[in-house]
């Protein structure tokens, strides 16, 4: 959450001669981030990033105590001047009962006075516009100044519109309406925390929104002045489900000190003596179910030094924490520490204290020293599945492929399959990202269509696809993917791609099977191991999908010297003539099979119906003949004309 | 004699000379030194010379036949060497390379590559944990109660499936953190993660896409502090952006971290002065801090006996704060556009 406010207004509760910029810059390297100081004529606003554990530095007195703990830590003088409230005089009995529930409501406050509406004076406006709130008339100014001030949202009833003597504050039923001070119609959820008149109509939405029917208007005449502190779950919950993000409703969602309520009163009180001329202001009405706890913390010295790595000075350290609010007592081997009522939520443990010891201390004034490293980690490559990715990633991009990272979701056209089989996302960005993907080739296909200028492409991928598991994690499985795309796209040219990177893993062992996936195409497998598909699309596109985890499987680099042989081979070519529906394969295997010493064959070249084989023979121990070699070829003639009906030339 | 020998070695010089191929050098060296060659069959004669002139006879024979011999041996150099010139000056050398085939790996990728490589040198281990996992794994675990509103700031997406009793919804990991639960689960310390993964959140603008990466890292050991955090920090920034840049922590919150930090990079342009690019000098990186003692509990180890630190950082949000990119819209990196990846 984001505060802006002025250095004039910090500078009411801070006594120090730090320039803004000074104090921008020290409190990002040890408190919180302030991410601009703009100038402002002669003065200057912050723009500070509190997280959500800070509620208590969403307010100018937070950030000034907060600036004057740790100025000094720079050697820069500074003090912090807490707020002091004005005592008023109160007068009668409040006209007012309040009805509340401990379960709903910490503590509620409430005092009644009559009220002049004006404008605000100038430099209440101008505080509260530079710090992004709107200023309306004096009387709502002050409700949001004391918010800005303290950090406790304060509120403002037309006491009149109210109409009633007592206030009854519950739970609101599901369906029960209201309408806020800004015309909008809300149904309830039910669960909400409301107030009712003795009309039984709800007049106030506690700690998120005023309504419509009691809002303070130009005609007001007497307020009643309202200060709730809620059950923070509860606001948390009807802000969601409502929908209605105030800034109330972001800081009470977070749960604020019940002690600062009190401050939050008197505060206003004497604001709105001041400036609206309050008078007949009556008593105080405090209900106070659930006093703010606080707590102990012990502290370990020695954790102190083990987490923040240096041996800290723990003197300096409690001077710091006093100023931040806690109190402290120094023991031997422990320091107590006790929590300030509006830390509670964010101090809790040990390491709470610790990380307001370190960065006090200073982040900047330690060491950095490199974790040392550990003998039980020992990278071996042949497991290590990024080794084998790279690889195959940079074997692509020399092989001339461009790798695309496409995204996980599709649209429903770009899933294959059943849509009930889908891992599907509930609340997806927009329709074309609903589904994750069971396959990557869509995705590439996609960006082959959006780059409709390249003539030529080749791409691909190494990506997760996702299966449904019933009620279980889906599965992820890595694919490598790829699409050529060319004039006349060769299906050898993909095999061969294939094959070579595969290859270069010392995967040789490939065999390609004509697809039975419905396409046109080959069916790869690794022995027995499916590893994936080529499918031919058309004249220009190609694409091949792999299993990634089957490549990991059988891909090494352990390689094993083998001899050389003692005598050259023979090599000779052998043109043979046969049906084209017989595959080369067969037609390898059989030429194979005839003889130990065939130590190669290959598919040469093909012309029309003829098919050229190079083939070579050779005896690791002997210097085959050209007789040798002859009575093989004949063995080889014969089964082939046997087997397949072959002609020879 | 001397006469006869004096016009071999003229002739054969001059037709050595003017010999335009091997071919013809050959032709004019079988003519004169073959076995019927002029100067082969003169040498033969030389026995019919009286005896006391026989010696400078012989001498002026093998004079000439040397002679012969290495200006034929000459000519062939000159005559390759013309060979040579002759193909050479046909080249063009300015013409264009014909060159091998060469794609390109993504901006993605060289990045994963160089932080790993980073960080392997202090001895992590690379490991990648599942994109869809469980509300337990993503929030609840590492310090998240339900319904906190810490939670709204990673606009998670959620998995239609049935809510699983002790882990919860199903969701996309909007953070490489629930890695740290993984990792626990799955090793005991000492603990040295780098977690690299895509995470998806719902937002899509100039700098933010419903997909990207993290790369997340976790130390746990003995005695871990904040200084070894500093340390690894300081190592990855210099190794990855340059010696003259800086790095920084200040304080923030996470829950699943105490005490948190945001982590500064100095700026690259203006190296840290002050610039319209960056805040006083100074770029975000993203997020770190010791782990909180619940996170350590949930992966099984004791906090009184390991500490530890974890960081996540954007991949993307690294790569476009290294060197000038220039690169002003980070849908870019996922636009698939070819005239985009080929520049890389």
């Amino acid at each position: 959450m984001n505060i802006k406010i002025l250095d004039s207004w910090l500078r009411d509760y801070l006594k120090t001669k730090a320039s803004a910029y000074e104090i921008a810059e020290k409190l990002s390297l040890t408190s919180v981030s302030v991410e601009k100081v703009e100038n402002y004529g002669k003065d200057y606003i912050y723009d500070l990033e509190v997280t959500t554990n800070r509620p208590d530095l969403f307010c100018v007195v937070g950030i000034a105590r907060e600036t004057a703990a740790i100025l000094p830590q720079f050697g820069i003088k500074a003090e912090f001047i807490p707020p002091v409230f004005e005592k008023v005089k109160t007068q009668d009995n409040i006209p007012l009962k309040i009805l509340s529930d401990p379960k709903l409501v910490n503590r509620v406050l409430a005092v009644t006075m009559d009220v002049t509406i004006t404008q605000s004076e100038e430099e209440i406006k101008k505080r509260l516009e530079t710090s992004g709130i709107r200023s309306l008339n004096n009387v709502i100014d002050i409700t949001n100044y004391v918010m800005r001030v303290l950090g406790h949202p304060t509120h403002v009833f037309d006491f009149d519109r109210l109409n009633t003597k007592e206030l009854l504050i519950r739970e609101a039923r599901k369906g029960e309406q209201i309408e806020t001070l800004d015309n909008k119609i809300y149904a309830l959820k039910g669960g909400e925390i409301v107030a009712i008149n003795d009309n039984n109509e709800i007049v106030d939405l506690l700690g998120i929104m005023g309504l419509a029917n009691s809002v303070v208007t130009n005609e007001t005449k007497k307020i009643l002045f309202f200060i709730d502190n809620n059950d923070h779950k509860h606001m948390r919950k009807a802000s969601m489900e409502l929908g209605i993000r105030t800034e109330a409703a972001t800081l009470n969602e977070k749960g604020i000190d019940t002690d600062i309520a009190m401050d939050a009163l008197l505060f206003g009180i004497s604001l709105f003596k001041n400036n609206a001329d309050a008078k007949n202001i009556s008593s105080i009405l405090d209900i106070y179910p659930n006093k703010q706890i606080t707590r102990i913390i012990p502290v370990s010295i020695r954790r102190i030094n083990t987490l923040v790595g240096v041996n800290i000075d723990i003197r300096k350290s409690q001077k710091a924490l006093e100023a931040l609010g806690f109190k402290t007592n120094l023991k031997t081997d422990v320091i107590e520490v006790l929590v300030p009522s509006f830390r509670v939520n964010d101090i809790e443990i040990e390491e709470d204290v610790i990380e307001e010891i370190a960065r006090i201390y200073g982040y900047h004034n330690l060491p950095s020293i490199i974790p040392p490293i550990s003998d039980t980690i020992t990278p071996y490559l042949p497991v290590n599945e990024f080794y084998w990715e790279k690889r195959v990633k940079q074997a692509m991009k020399y092989f001339g492929f461009t790798e695309c990272y496409t995204y996980s979701f599709v649209s429903e056209n770009m899933f294959e399959g059943p849509l009930n089989q889908a891992v599907e996302i509930v609340n997806p960005l927009t329709s074309d990202f609903i589904y994750m993907r069971n396959t990557i080739i869509p995705s590439l296909l996609e960006v082959v269509s959006n780059n409709k200028q390249f003539q030529e492409l080749r791409i691909f991928e190494i990506a997760n696809i996702y299966k449904k598991n019933e009620n279980d994690l889906p599965f992820e499985k890595v694919m490598f993917a790829g699409v050529l795309k060319k004039e006349k796209a060769n299906f050898y040219e993909v095999k061969g791609l294939i094959e070579q990177v595969l290859y270069d893993l010392g995967i040789d062992k490939l065999t390609f099977k004509p697809s039975d996936k419905g396409g046109i195409g080959a069916s790869i497998f690794i022995e027995n191991d499916y590893l994936g598909e080529i499918e031919i699309l058309d004249t220009t596109l190609i694409d091949f999908e792999l299993d990634f985890s089957i490549i990991l499987k059988f891909a090494t680099n352990r390689k094993k010297f083998k001899h050389f042989a003692k005598y050259p081979p023979i090599v000779e070519d052998l043109t043979i003539v046969v049906d084209s529906d017989i595959s080369t394969e067969k037609l390898i295997d059989e030429i194979q099979t005839q003889s130990k010493l065939i130590t190669e064959v290959g598919l040469k070249d093909t012309y029309e119906n003829s098919r050229t084989f190079h083939i070579v023979f050779q005896d690791f121990d002997k210097n085959l003949t050209k007789e040798d070699a002859a009575i093989i070829r004949n063995k080889i003639i014969s089964s082939l004309k046997a087997t397949f009906n072959a002609k020879f030339k | 004699m001397e006469d006869e020998l004096i016009g071999i070695k003229n002739a054969a010089l001059t037709f050595i000379l003017e010999a335009i191929d091997p071919k013809e050098l050959e032709e004019t060296k079988l003519q004169f030194l073959g076995k019927s060659g002029k100067l082969t069959l003169a040498i033969k004669e030389i026995s019919s010379v009286p005896k006391e002139k026989r010696k400078e006879i012989g001498m002026l024979a093998n004079e000439v036949k040397q002679t012969i011999e290495q200006t034929i041996k000459d000519q062939e150099q000159v005559l390759s060497k013309q060979k040579k010139s002759n193909l050479i000056e046909k080249i063009d050398v300015t013409n264009p390379g014909i060159k091998p085939a060469l794609g390109h790996l993504h901006l993605i990728t060289q990045a994963i590559d160089e932080i790993t490589q980073i960080f392997e040198h202090l001895g992590f281990n690379r490991v990648r944990y599942s994109e869809v996992d469980w509300d337990y794994y993503a929030f609840t675990a590492l310090n998240f109660p339900k319904d906190h509103p810490a939670r709204d700031e990673w606009e998670t997406f959620f998995i239609k499936s049935q809510e699983n009793p002790k882990n919860g919804k199903m969701v996309l990991i909007p953070h490489t953190s629930s890695g740290q639960i993984r990792e626990m689960e799955r090793v005991k310390p000492p603990i040295r993660m780098l977690n690299i993964a895509k995470c998806y959140r719902r937002q899509s603008d100039v700098s933010h896409t419903p997909m990207f990466h993290q790369f997340e890292g976790l130390v746990i050991d003995k005695n871990i502090s904040i200084t070894h955090l500093k340390g690894t920090l300081e190592y990855f920034v210099k190794s990855y952006f340059g010696e003259k840049r800086k790095s920084r922590i200040r304080p923030y919150h996470f829950q699943f971290t105490e005490p948190s930090f945001e982590v500064d990079v100095s700026c690259g342009v203006c190296l840290g002065i002050g610039c319209k690019l960056c805040k006083a000098g100074w770029l975000e990186m993203g997020g770190a801090g010791m782990v909180h003692p619940s996170v350590l509990k949930a992966g099984g180890i004791d906090s009184k006996e390991y500490t530890g630190f974890a960081f996540g950082w954007g991949v993307e949000r690294v790569l476009m704060m290294k060197e000038d990119m220039e690169i002003d819209d980070l849908r870019l990196l996922y636009s698939n556009d070819l005239r985009f990846l080929e520049q890389f």
